[in-house]
């Protein structure tokens, strides 16, 4: 759209009105002045639609810090690394199994890329043990997750709700018993996984020092418990995270740290009135001062 | 060359008829007829019995003598092959279910073929007196078979003969494992080539053919289930997904001379193990010996192993049940919930 154009136009319907023609000067000195007064005016819209995107993009909340959404990205690819490289042996028999290790070259190949994964696990238990042991913002995650009485009770209204007993959600705070849940899952897997895989990665040291029987019980463990864990990942996990009805088919948060404070209100109502406190509190602080 | 008729009888018949057996044996069937040849005495004597207790009785000296038109010959017969009848696909009915013609791809043809001394046919199932194996006078009868194998590999035939297959063979166990069981008759390969039953990703197919014979071992107490649980250990994965480095059954149960377990000579005897285990895991001690070998997690045999995995069995069950039911109570109430708010 011409400023100029737009002004021309609007000069001539108001004559074609009033049945008069104005002089050629005041004419043109009419039409720049209603030219600019078009621009000026599409300029303060643009810039009011473009603070009103500014506005609601700070309506996020950053759920997660930088550490925490590294340990989950490393943990992510080590775990899923671990998991298409260790199927095939475990169904060997499959058609699948000889499929992959035709493709990727060699079960050897895939040994080592198991092996990849298993150090990425390892490395990221490790990383995660110091962070809640010596940092700060650890050990304020770690407190958060620790189950508690509350977790028990919404675990039994979520049950009332979702059979349609009661209306009323129960009211998360920062992690929900489900997320809990899955904190505490990933321990009893990765102390299971790594004992028993160390015991199979390194069977010559170990050949010294365990009855044979031992390695029996790591393999049988490894391969049961990494059938467990996979369906627990790939059915629970992902259903929770990113496949449920809410926020199918992808939830970003855990990558991008943010969440939106509409997605914040829904799921985590508490954590949302405890930031909202703060927030008030510190304003009224620096008001008074 | 010198030639020597020790016979000379009969009236000499024209071309076209056909000779009769009967006048072969007029000097065939002598027991002293024979040449000189370079200087040694060489018999050219048939028995009659015994051929005509053959699988070629039927047949007319002349249907493989093709060259024999009258009688007496005066040259010396060409060479004769068996394969010239048992070929795949011959009109005259001679059987190849063994595939003989394979004999051309294994060693023994080989290094016959270099000038070697290997044996052809003849060497194992006679000239004139082939029999079925199944016969238990024939030169290729199962028992029988060691002994003739072990005419060329002695000390491989005496390693045999402290085996546990051959004491079934001499417990009448006849089922029991001879040469050619595992090596196969006719196409018999090293094993580098990967044909070769004995080929390392072959091995394990070779052993149970009878080792998962359920009946079979059975009648012989020996438990079925071992290759299976094979398959499943790791050596078997590696092995089936080409790490021929990977023990197969020879490698610690041996070969010719395989004993069983209980056995004091036997690389798997508990005693045994560690050195076994040892040839390729450096550090393996007596502890090698402390478990069960070949038992699946599923049977109750496996001890602390099958309890292992029937606590996981249920664990997993029970844990995604309920993990399921809640996906599906949350995705019901979702739905529901929806349903109201459109309707209304």
């Amino acid at each position: 759209m011409d400023p100029k154009k737009e002004a021309e136009k609007l000069i001539e319907e108001m004559e074609a009105e009033k049945g008069i023609t104005l002089d050629a000067e005041f004419r043109e000195k009419l039409k720049n002045e209603i030219a600019e007064k078009i621009k000026s005016e599409i300029e303060r819209k643009k810039r009011e639609a473009k603070r009103k995107v500014e506005k609601e993009g700070e309506e996020y909340f950053i759920r997660f810090s930088l550490n925490i959404r590294l340990q989950h990205l490393t943990l992510a690819i080590g775990v899923i690394l671990l998991i298409i490289t260790g199927l095939p042996i475990k169904f060997h028999e499959s058609k699948i199994a000889e499929l992959f290790f035709d493709l990727i070259g060699g079960i050897q190949v895939s040994r080592i890329l198991h092996r990849i994964g298993a150090a990425m696990l390892i490395f990221v238990s490790i990383w995660h043990t110091i962070y809640i042991a010596f940092t700060e913002e650890g050990r304020n995650e770690f407190k958060e997750l620790l189950p508690r009485k509350k977790d028990f009770l919404d675990f039994w209204q979520n049950i009332k709700y979702m059979l349609g007993k009661t209306n009323e959600r129960p009211k998360y705070g920062r992690y929900s018993y489900i997320e809990k849940f899955d904190y505490w899952a990933v321990y009893w897997g990765v102390v299971i996984m790594v004992l028993s895989g160390l015991i199979l990665w390194f069977h010559n040291f170990f050949l010294g020092i365990f009855p044979k029987f031992v390695f029996d019980i790591a393999k049988e463990a490894h391969s049961d418990e990494a059938m467990l864990a996979t369906l627990a990942i790939v059915i629970w996990h992902w259903y929770n995270a990113h496949f449920n009805p809410h926020i199918f088919p992808f939830n970003p948060t855990i990558f991008t740290g943010k969440i939106s404070k509409e997605r914040m209100i829904r799921e985590h109502p508490l954590e949302y009135e405890r930031i909202m406190k703060e927030k008030l509190t510190r304003e009224e602080k620096s008001d008074e001062r | 060359m010198i030639w020597i008729l020790m016979f000379f009888i009969l009236i000499v018949n024209q071309a076209n008829s056909q000779l009769k057996n009967q006048r072969c044996f007029v000097c065939h069937g002598v027991k002293n007829f024979g040449i000189v040849e370079q200087g040694k005495f060489k018999s050219l004597y048939v028995s009659k019995e015994d051929f005509e207790a053959s699988v070629h009785s039927k047949f007319a000296c002349v249907s493989c003598h093709v060259d024999v038109r009258v009688i007496p010959h005066l040259t010396k017969p060409q060479k004769i092959h068996c394969l010239q009848c048992h070929f795949e696909g011959n009109v005259v009915g001679a059987p190849v279910a063994a595939k003989p013609e394979k004999y051309k791809e294994s060693v023994h043809a080989r290094a016959l073929a270099k000038g070697k001394n290997a044996p052809d046919c003849k060497d194992c199932h006679t000239i004139h007196y082939v029999r079925k194996p199944e016969d238990p006078n024939s030169s290729v009868y199962k028992t029988k078979i060691p002994e003739l194998c072990g005419r060329c590999h002695q000390t491989i035939k005496e390693g045999y003969y402290n085996s546990i297959h051959w004491t079934g063979i001499t417990r009448g166990e006849l089922s029991a494992a001879v040469c050619s069981d595992c090596h196969r008759e006719h196409d018999i390969l090293p094993p580098e080539d990967p044909r070769s039953s004995l080929n390392p990703k072959n091995v394990v197919g070779t052993c149970e053919k009878c080792h998962s014979d359920v009946k079979l071992m059975k009648r012989v107490g020996i438990p079925v289930k071992n290759p299976e649980a094979y398959k499943e250990s790791f050596h078997g994965i590696a092995l089936k997904f080409g790490v021929v480095r990977a023990a197969n059954c020879a490698s610690c149960h041996g070969y010719h001379d395989v004993l069983p377990s209980r056995d004091p000579r036997s690389p798997i005897h508990p005693a045994n193990l560690a050195k076994t285990c040892g040839k390729c895991h450096p550090r393996a001690n007596e502890n090698v010996a402390k478990g069960k070998f070949h038992v699946l997690p599923s049977e109750k045999e496996s001890g602390i192993v099958y309890y292992v995995y029937t606590f996981f069995k249920w664990f997993t069950l029970i844990v995604l049940v309920g993990l399921f039911t809640h996906i599906v109570l949350d995705l019901v109430g979702h739905i529901r919930r929806k349903r109201k708010t459109t309707g209304e």
